[in-house]
């Protein structure tokens, strides 16, 4: 069959395909659509899960690949940081059955905090990493991928970026899955990683990186005969490719598709005549690091360009038209500028990320910031929907630094600052994921801070995936259910307060205001479904009563509310979602509901 | 080649569409490409959706090469007009969001559009969407009056199977009627 599939997509019908057994990831954008789709496919020999957070689901990947399973774990580049422990611990004891490990890279960033690169995450951790340009190439790539982890023994590093992951390509083939006998976990001493084996298996782990470079040298390949060399990989081939049309004879293209190991042999027989190289990558310069690595040590010198001399850039992403403009720079030639009639005329103004209309969370903020008034208080947030808490107005966000870190810095700051009070903010997600294990500090420790919980009951700012909280599995079929407010209380903690902050807005001030008069360690969860969840039963119109005063607009920020071009304020039917957070705040009776039919 | 540019905010159903539109031009045989940004950008952000027909090409198009740019909203229209050059085809939704903090005003954009693009069509899918008591459908809202002016060469037999192909039995049944309706009333 032909079906337009999004790169993830693709992985995910590639994998099944080839057999995987079971998959597990933690929601991160631009990876999360490889669990979402996998979701969809159901055997008798197939598991699939979201995992709390990354660390957990490749440790299970590891379980299952050591059982004989082919096993995937899913993660965008930051969550591979959380993972970066099982990892490299595991490129030493090895697996049993393929385990590919699917990191999503996000130059841009596109909503990412980081613009790490992965394929040296591959160099540091000695494994072997796929990098494909298309959702296509993606595809084909996952069966040699699982393959070659099964013949060496070792996991494979399956690398993506966002242009890649968040493509879609029409792609012809047969939906029909591999099945395989997963042969069962076999007890043996190579399982139990100690010092003196660690040693042992490092130089093993050396040595196959150096038996597998021929092997892997077969998926980069060269195009063209020019004289002017071009390295480049994942989705700047293309950007390459389209950036030479016209120009074709001058230059050949080696597209590394494995960038480590690196066989030798055929960067030097690519170098041979060239003139010069350019090497065109996004984020790090890795693939010009090792390809000028090995003509350093074959003895060669040709003039190089790329990001070590200037011209390629570092920061962010590239397309076709930096690809000319470097182009440009290097050989003056005019015929590489782009043809641009319009630049931006109008200076469109960068429209900002915020809570959406009817967001919870944005009446949670503003009731502890109501709260908090007149006190010296620093809001330390975390990574999710709610970090945009620190855009105006609502302006409840000092800190945002990883997963969980709201209540660990909180901790930080008043050790340092005692004099200040500190609230942290965390969604219900994040807190499963990785702030479970700062609250027991801060009860442990003795930390007085005030940590509020934003539950939304989903993982919303990836696109609603489940977590324990919500107590449903990846099906939507029934697991078991944490109770956030018995989690807390079973640590130790008894001053808690559930607060839902759609119900009225002065008696939640108020009920927080006391909550927040005592020093000691406390704990508030704000529980409302998040909005996207729910069709709305009403929405809110502005009448006659409006003196313009503004203040629901300049208070809430509400995306729905907004002035026309002769200063009258409206709610735009299309975008409000009925929260009535607004309302609170008119004293003209100006705002008013509409049921919606 | 035909590249074409889907620009509107988070939750207009931007990416749907350029999937629909991608499914169209598959469906009469030719290869896509296409690519989106999704995730922070998601709610409220800008959205940009880039359809490429054709296969050895990036995703993205490159500056001044877009054939046709579908305008789900106004001002994020203008946001992309380095993609398009004096022959590209311009359709905008009739729908003005201004970003916060802007003295942008809806006229200026569309004094500008029409200025410059003879090839300019402005089309109610907004006001038409609302009537027909959908305001989520702008995105299909917009791609059948497209088709219907005969701007985009798709039938509605056409769109009806794209749309089968792409959405779930619920949604496809909804937009459905729509299709339906818009054919029979606008």
């Amino acid at each position: 069959m032909k079906k337009v599939l999004m790169g993830n997509e693709a992985v995910a019908y590639s994998l099944f395909i080839n057999g995987v057994n079971v998959a597990v990831g933690y929601p991160g954008t631009p990876s999360t659509e490889v669990i979402e789709t996998l979701k969809n496919f159901q055997d008798d020999d197939f598991y699939v899960e979201w995992s709390t957070n990354e660390k957990v689901a490749l440790e299970i990947a590891a379980g299952a690949s050591l059982s004989g399973a082919r096993t995937v774990a899913t993660m965008k580049q930051v969550g591979l940081n959380v993972a970066a422990d099982p990892l490299l611990s595991l490129s030493v004891v090895g697996v049993e059955g393929g385990l590919l490990v699917f990191v999503a890279d996000d130059p841009g960033p596109h909503s990412s905090q980081t613009e790490q690169d992965t394929r040296n995450f591959a160099r540091f951790c000695n494994l072997p990493v796929f990098d494909p340009s298309s959702p296509k190439e993606a595809f084909e790539l996952i069966k040699p991928a699982f393959e070659i982890s099964e013949k060496y023994k070792l996991p494979v590093l399956f690398r993506m970026t966002t242009r890649v992951c968040h493509s879609n390509q029409s792609i012809e083939f047969e939906f029909k899955r591999e099945k395989r006998k997963i042969k069962g976990f076999e007890k043996k001493p190579d399982w139990v990683i100690l010092p003196a084996l660690s040693y042992k298996k490092h130089m093993e782990l050396e040595q196959k990186l150096q038996d597998m470079k021929k092997e892997l040298s077969a998926y980069n390949k060269v195009e063209g005969r020019g004289k002017i060399g071009i390295v480049s990989g994942g989705i700047s081939y293309f950007y390459v490719k389209e950036a030479i049309k016209g120009f074709e004879d001058l230059f050949s293209i080696l597209k590394i598709t494995v960038v480590h190991p690196l066989d030798e042999g055929l960067v030097l027989e690519f170098a041979k005549d060239k003139q010069m190289l350019i090497f065109i990558e996004e984020l790090d310069p890795v693939l010009e690091e090792e390809v000028k690595l090995i003509l350093f040590e074959n003895g060669k010198f040709i003039p190089t360009y790329g990001k070590r001399n200037g011209y390629v850039q570092f920061a962010g992403e590239l397309d076709v038209d930096k690809v000319r403009d470097i182009f440009h720079k290097i050989f003056s030639d005019r015929r590489f500028l782009a043809k641009n009639t319009f630049t931006d005329v109008l200076q469109t103004p960068k429209r900002q990320a915020q809570l959406c209309a009817g967001c919870p969370h944005r009446s949670s903020f503003l009731i502890v910031k109501y709260a908090a008034k007149g006190q010296d208080v620093i809001f330390t947030g975390d990574i999710g929907c709610y970090t945009l808490g620190f855009a105006k107005p609502i302006s409840t966000t000092d800190t945002c630094l990883c997963m969980g870190a709201s209540i660990t810095m909180a901790q930080g700051i008043k050790i340092s600052d005692c004099s200040k009070k500190v609230i942290a903010f965390i969604g219900d997600s994040t807190f499963f994921h990785s702030g479970i294990t700062g609250l027991v500090n801060s009860y442990y420790n003795r930390h007085n801070i005030t940590i509020c919980i934003l539950d939304n009951l989903t993982t919303g700012m990836t696109g609603f995936q489940p977590h324990p909280g919500t107590g449903k599995k990846i099906y939507g079929k029934e697991g078991r259910k944490v109770s956030i407010e018995s989690l807390v209380k079973g640590i130790g903690i008894e001053k808690i307060l559930v607060i839902d902050p759609y119900l009225s807005f002065a008696e939640n001030v108020d009920k927080v205001r006391k909550f927040l008069n005592d020093e000691e360690l406390g704990v508030i969860v704000f529980r409302r479904e998040c909005a996207n969840l729910k069709s709305r039963e009403s929405y809110f119109k502005i009448n006659q009563n409006c003196s313009k005063c503004k203040v629901c607009l300049e208070v809430t920020g509400c995306p729905a509310i907004d002035e026309d071009e002769n200063g009258k304020l409206f709610i735009d039917s299309t975008l409000c979602n009925g929260c009535g957070l607004c309302e609170n705040f008119c004293r003209y009776s100006a705002i008013e509901k509409v049921m919606v039919k | 080649m035909n590249d074409i540019i889907i620009a509107g905010i988070g939750g207009q159903g931007n990416i749907l569409l350029s999937r629909v539109v991608c499914q169209l031009f598959m469906n009469r045989g030719f290869d896509v490409k296409s690519a989106e940004n999704i995730g922070m950008s998601q709610r409220g952000g800008s959205v940009v959706s880039y359809v490429r027909v054709g296969d050895d090409v990036g995703p993205i198009v490159p500056d001044g090469r877009a054939d046709i740019l579908i305008g789900l909203e106004i001002s994020e229209a203008a946001r992309s007009i380095n993609k398009v050059n004096k022959n590209s085809l311009i359709v905008l939704n009739d729908r003005f969001v201004r970003p916060k903090n802007s003295d942008l005003k809806k006229q200026r954009i569309l004094k500008f559009f029409e200025e410059n693009f003879p090839k300019l069509y402005i089309v109610n899918a907004h006001t038409i969407a609302f009537e027909l008591n959908i305001p989520k459908a702008e995105n299909i809202t917009m791609l059948t009056l497209i088709c219907k002016k005969g701007i985009l060469p798709f039938s509605k037999e056409e769109i009806l199977k794209a749309l089968k192909q792409v959405l779930s039995p619920r949604m496809y049944e909804m937009n459905k009627i729509l299709v339906e309706k818009i054919y029979e009333r606008y």
